[in-house]
Order: C-alpha cells, then sequence, then structure tokens
C-alpha cells in the first residue's frame, strides 16, 4: 500500500522532474526524464542486522520499446591496498602494493538487458557503469601523458594493474559488496521500473548514491541520483562512538568488566 | 540469532559465538589454559578481522585469568612478587607489542607474522609437551618412578650467577631479577601481537628456567596474564581502536560456562593424559595455521582497507 502511494507521489512529481533534467538531456521528443525512490532512505544497522533489501521504485517519462534502464548503486569510498601474494621460502607473502584511492566500499549495477546490450563502452567507461568500468585510481602508480595529442593516464607497472583491478571486483564480489544483474531491474507498466537493492551483513556504513539511467542507442540520454543513507543506530552506534571518542575511558570500561566477569565466576566457582 | 559487531562491523552468528566460548572454556577448564590460542585462529577463521580477533582475544583472556588468578590468591598459591617482576616485564612487552602490531599492520604483513608465531611456537611447546607427557605415560606403564630432580635444582647455572638476585620467600628461591623481567617482557610481547595469555611458554619457563616450585606456577601466571591482558586491552582500545566489546562479553559469558563443565571433566582424567590430549590438540592448531600458510591460497590478491570514511 504504502509503495503505491510512492509511486503515485513519484508520478505526480515527474513533469516537475522533467523539467529539471532538461538542460542535460538532449531534448527528444519532450525530452525523456527518470524519477526514482527507495522504499527506504536510511538503513539503520543494529544489533540484529544481517543484510536487508530495499526497493527502488522509479518512472521513465517518453519511454521507448528498445530503452532500457540502468541503476548504479556507490557506497561511500575507502582506500584500499592491494597486495599479490608470493611464494617466499615456501610461505605465501603479501608483496608488490598497490594502492587505490576512492574505491567505493559497494557498488552494484542492475539493468533490464546484459550492459553490453545496453550501452556503448565509451558510454558505460564515461559513467563508470559496470565492474568492467568502475574506475579503479592508484595515483601512485601512474602518470598523465600526452599520446597522440590526447593527455591519458598510463600506469607504471603497465598492464599489470589489469589483474589489481580484477582481484578487487573479484574480492568484493565474493563478499557480496559488489554485484552486476542483468535483469536486475523489472519493467512494469507505463515506463514504470522496479528493482532491488540488495545490502549484504558486511554492508559498510556511510552516504551512498543510487544513479538511475535511461539508456537509448547505447547513450545515457537521462539520469536521475537518490541518496541513500546507512548509519548504525542503537546500541550499536553508542558503542562505536565511545570506543572512537572516548578510546582510552572505552577500553578501561572493557578492562572493568573483564574483570567484573572474572570475578563473578570465581565468586560462583567458590561457592559450590 | 545474527548479531552485529559494532567494532569489527561484521555481523556474525550469536550462538555460533556462544559456542566457541563454551567449547574454547571447556578445553581452558579441562587443561588449565587460556586457550587464545585456540580462540585468536577460530575468530580469524569466521570471518573477524585479525586485528580487532587479537584484541578482543585479550578482553576475554583477562576475565578467564580474572577467575583464575583470585581462586589461587585466597588459596595462597600465588607468588606475588615473582608475579610483579614477570608484570614489570608483561607491561614493558605489551607496550612494544602493540607498537609492534599497529607498524606491522601499517604494513600489511601482521597476518603473516600472527602465523609464523603460531606456527613456531606451537610447533616447539606442542612437540616438547607431547614427548615430556608420551615419557611420563611410559613411565607409569613400567611402574618407574619419574626420576627427582633435586639433584639438578643444587647445580650452579648461568641464571644463578647473574647479578641483582633477591629472595622469594613463597617460592623459596634466591634468584636475580633479571630472568623473570626478560621472560615477562617476551610474553607480554606475544600477548600483543598473537592475542594469546602466553601462559603455554610462562608455565614452562618458571617450572624449567626459573624452577619454581609447581604448586605456585599456574596462580602466578594468571596474576602476570590478568594485568598484561588488561593492560593490552586499554592499549589495544586506546591506541588501535580494535576492542570489540560485544564480541568479547559473547566470548565472556561461553568461556565461563564451557570453563566449569571443563574443570569437571577434567578431574575425571589422569594428568598425563590430559597432557598427551593438550599437545595433540596444540600441535593440530600448529599444522592447521602452518598448512594455511604454505597452501596455494584460491586468490592470489589480498585486500587490506585503508579505513572508510565514518559517520
Amino acid at each position: 500500500m504504502r509503495l503505491w502511494l510512492a509511486l503515485l507521489t513519484l508520478l505526480a512529481l515527474a513533469p516537475h522532474a522533467a523539467a529539471q533534467d532538461e538542460a542535460e538531456t538532449p531534448a527528444a521528443d519532450g525530452g525523456p526524464a527518470i524519477v526514482a525512490a527507495l522504499t527506504q532512505e536510511r538503513v539503520d544497522i543494529r544489533s540484529d542486522f544481517a543484510g536487508t533489501q530495499l526497493i527502488l521504485f522509479g518512472a521513465a517519462q517518453g519511454m521507448r520499446e528498445s530503452d532500457d534502464i540502468v541503476i548504479v548503486v556507490r557506497g561511500p569510498q575507502e582506500d584500499l591496498r592491494v597486495m599479490r601474494q608470493s611464494r617466499i621460502l615456501g610461505v605465501w607473502v603479501n608483496m608488490a602494493p598497490v594502492h587505490f584511492e576512492g574505491v567505493p566500499s559497494y557498488y552494484t549495477v542492475a539493468s533490464t538487458r546484459p550492459l553490453s546490450d545496453v550501452g556503448a563502452f565509451s558510454a558505460l567507461r564515461r559513467e563508470g557503469i559496470g565492474l568492467d568500468h568502475l574506475r579503479l585510481d592508484a595515483p601512485d602508480t601512474e602518470h598523465r601523458e600526452v599520446r597522440f595529442g590526447v593527455e591519458v593516464t598510463v600506469s607504471d607497472i603497465g598492464a599489470e594493474i589489469a589483474e589489481y583491478r580484477a582481484a578487487i571486483a573479484r574480492n568484493r564480489r565474493r563478499e557480496e559488496l559488489f554485484a552486476e544483474t542483468y535483469e536486475g531491474v523489472d519493467l512494469l507498466e507505463g515506463g514504470l521500473f522496479r528493482a532491488k537493492v540488495t545490502l549484504p551483513p558486511r554492508t559498510p556504513v556511510g552516504d551512498y548514491t543510487v544513479d538511475v539511467y535511461l539508456f537509448r542507442n547505447g547513450r545515457a540520454v537521462a539520469e536521475r541520483s537518490v541518496t541513500l543513507e546507512v548509519r548504525k543506530a542503537g546500541l550499536e552506534r553508542i558503542i562505536y562512538d565511545f570506543a572512537h571518542q572516548f578510546a582510552w575511558l572505552y577500553g578501561l570500561v572493557c578492562a572493568a568488566l573483564a574483570v567484573l566477569f572474572g570475578w563473578a565466576a570465581a565468586a560462583i566457582f567458590n561457592r559450590r | 540469532m545474527q548479531i552485529y559487531l559494532p567494532i569489527a562491523e561484521i555481523s556474525v552468528n550469536l550462538l555460533l559465538l556462544l559456542s566457541l566460548g563454551v567449547g574454547v572454556g571447556f578445553l581452558s577448564g579441562m587443561f588449565g589454559v587460556g586457550g587464545g590460542f585456540l580462540l585468536t585462529p577460530l575468530l580469524i577463521f569466521i570471518g573477524i578481522p585479525p586485528a580487532v580477533a587479537v584484541s578482543t582475544q585479550a578482553n576475554q583472556i583477562a576475565a578467564s585469568s580474572a577467575s583464575g588468578a583470585i581462586a589461587h590468591w585466597r588459596r595462597g598459591t600465588l607468588d606475588m612478587k615473582m608475579g610483579a617482576l614477570l608484570l614489570v616485564g608483561g607491561m614493558a612487552g605489551a607496550f612494544a607489542g602493540v607498537q609492534i602490531f599497529g607498524y606491522l599492520q601499517a604494513l600489511g604483513q601482521i597476518d603473516l607474522i600472527i602465523s609464523l608465531c603460531y606456527v613456531g611456537f606451537l610447533g616447539t611447546i606442542g612437540t616438547l609437551m607431547l614427548i615430556e607427557s608420551i615419557n611420563a605415560l611410559v613411565r607409569r606403564y613400567r611402574g618407574t618412578k619419574s626420576s627427582s630432580n633435586s639433584a639438578a635444582r643444587r647445580k650452579r647455572r648461568w641464571i644463578d650467577r647473574l647479578p641483582f638476585k633477591t629472595r622469594f620467600p613463597k617460592s623459596g628461591l634466591y634468584l636475580s631479577v633479571i630472568p623473570p623481567v626478560v621472560i615477562g617482557t617476551f610474553v607480554g610481547t606475544l600477548t600483543a601481537i598473537m592475542g594469546v595469555g602466553g601462559g603455554f611458554i610462562m608455565v614452562p619457563a618458571m617450572i624449567y628456567v626459573l624452577r619454581m616450585p609447581t604448586n605456585v606456577v599456574i596462580g602466578t601466571s594468571l596474576f602476570q596474564i590478568l594485568f598484561v591482558t588488561l593492560l593490552t586491552t586499554v592499549l589495544q582500545a586506546g591506541q588501535n581502536q580494535t576492542v570489540d566489546i560485544v564480541l568479547a562479553l559473547a566470548l565472556i559469558v561461553g568461556g565461563v560456562v564451557g570453563a566449569q563443565l571443563g574443570a569437571r571433566a577434567g578431574r575425571k582424567i589422569r594428568a598425563e593424559e590430559l597432557r598427551v590430549a593438550l599437545a595433540v590438540l596444540v600441535i593440530a592448531v600448529c599444522l592447521k595455521v602452518g598448512w594455511d600458510l604454505v597452501a596455494t591460497p584460491e586468490d592470489l590478491f589480498n585486500i587490506i582497507s585503508l579505513g572508510r570514511p565514518q559517520i
């Protein structure tokens, strides 16, 4: 019921949204536009948090039969150190670190069809849509260079950087933090669409952005962003804040609790 | 039943945590060891970040050694003077260990060093314990009495020639203060790096190096472990923010229950058999950790998060 109310609101808002987007989208028959909303704009992580699912609802105005919807969810950025393991004296050791900056801690793509059918390589690359096109920058190992009159980014470690990038995607996929689901977007009637956003148990806290694109002939012709906030709540938040803001006091409390429990155990044990 | 750990930042099964606590508590109650050497690898195995596992483990050991130390203190089987010297070293070691831990963590080599420490120490101690306990078993079956080492006790060793000698009335020793401080420092460092109490190293060292009477060894080592793990808890929490109080409480509660059950079970089994079983357990953990070091990993790349923006 609430969902349908949300949808109705969306439809009512649609003309307004179209007006806003007109500037950036090429005006083809009145200009395609998207409105979208999540069932929840804030996810609270409490003690029983074991992952959750949100639904993104949206409507595309002026959507044609052959058009596609692509939804990209990006979590807060983090810096990563990726190390390749090598065998030294029979033991696997972390070597050759590469420092990546600004990697989304959560990244999922859902689309109405496989991405390669939806968008042209250049369009996907420019917007960073899809695990193959996600920008993974390692500024320490790259430099800018002018080749054939165009400034490009060149990696100092050559093709090896691709292996590191692939490793990040592989690792995050395993932890269900990265995902790419073709046909993850359900098209309903009259330009309405729906997609699931799955947050795994390890969901990082922070601000998320959900970008919804309308693709036509391989290019994004309309775009809409909504935000999502994931945060610790309740006791979890209190503990976390306490542990970080008053770290030493928190340590003392942990130590005191340990002694208290130990003493209680000794007292009970002694009585028997 | 899932529970979200606020510092480890993952959601794990509470029943799994409690049963881990009970299981390890059972073994520690039965064998009289802290069980840190079992619990830390297990926690890492179920997905707790190593840094959080090691630091939280220190907190859990503090609770379990507190109950033991109090019991020994009441019975008077605790050499306070020796314990204090071990503690002086232990605190210095804990300080150093937390620094080393932070440094290695920044280098991305902490997992390797933890694993190598485990293989080295558990392998050595486990093997020695196995040989010693099997010898004891063989002696018992042959009906011969264990050879008295009173002759060896009187022989002057290099340790007896060290300066700063003092009397330890409770242990009946006249000994330099240097060996206890050195042993304490060593064990304190291991506490911070490996997330173990270090009893499995300190107890043999007290018996064979310091030649303390066995009745005060356990109480005194528990006394040292209690204060070193308390200090480690505060240092790790203050400096690295890696102590998870929710995880610690789950392990402590499970551990307390398990230790009681284990202590009862332990009374029904003879000491030599217990030691053989403990030795086998220690070697098994060593082999498992060792295998993970040499086995080709599923993914040759390791990804370490260098902090994410927090709210």
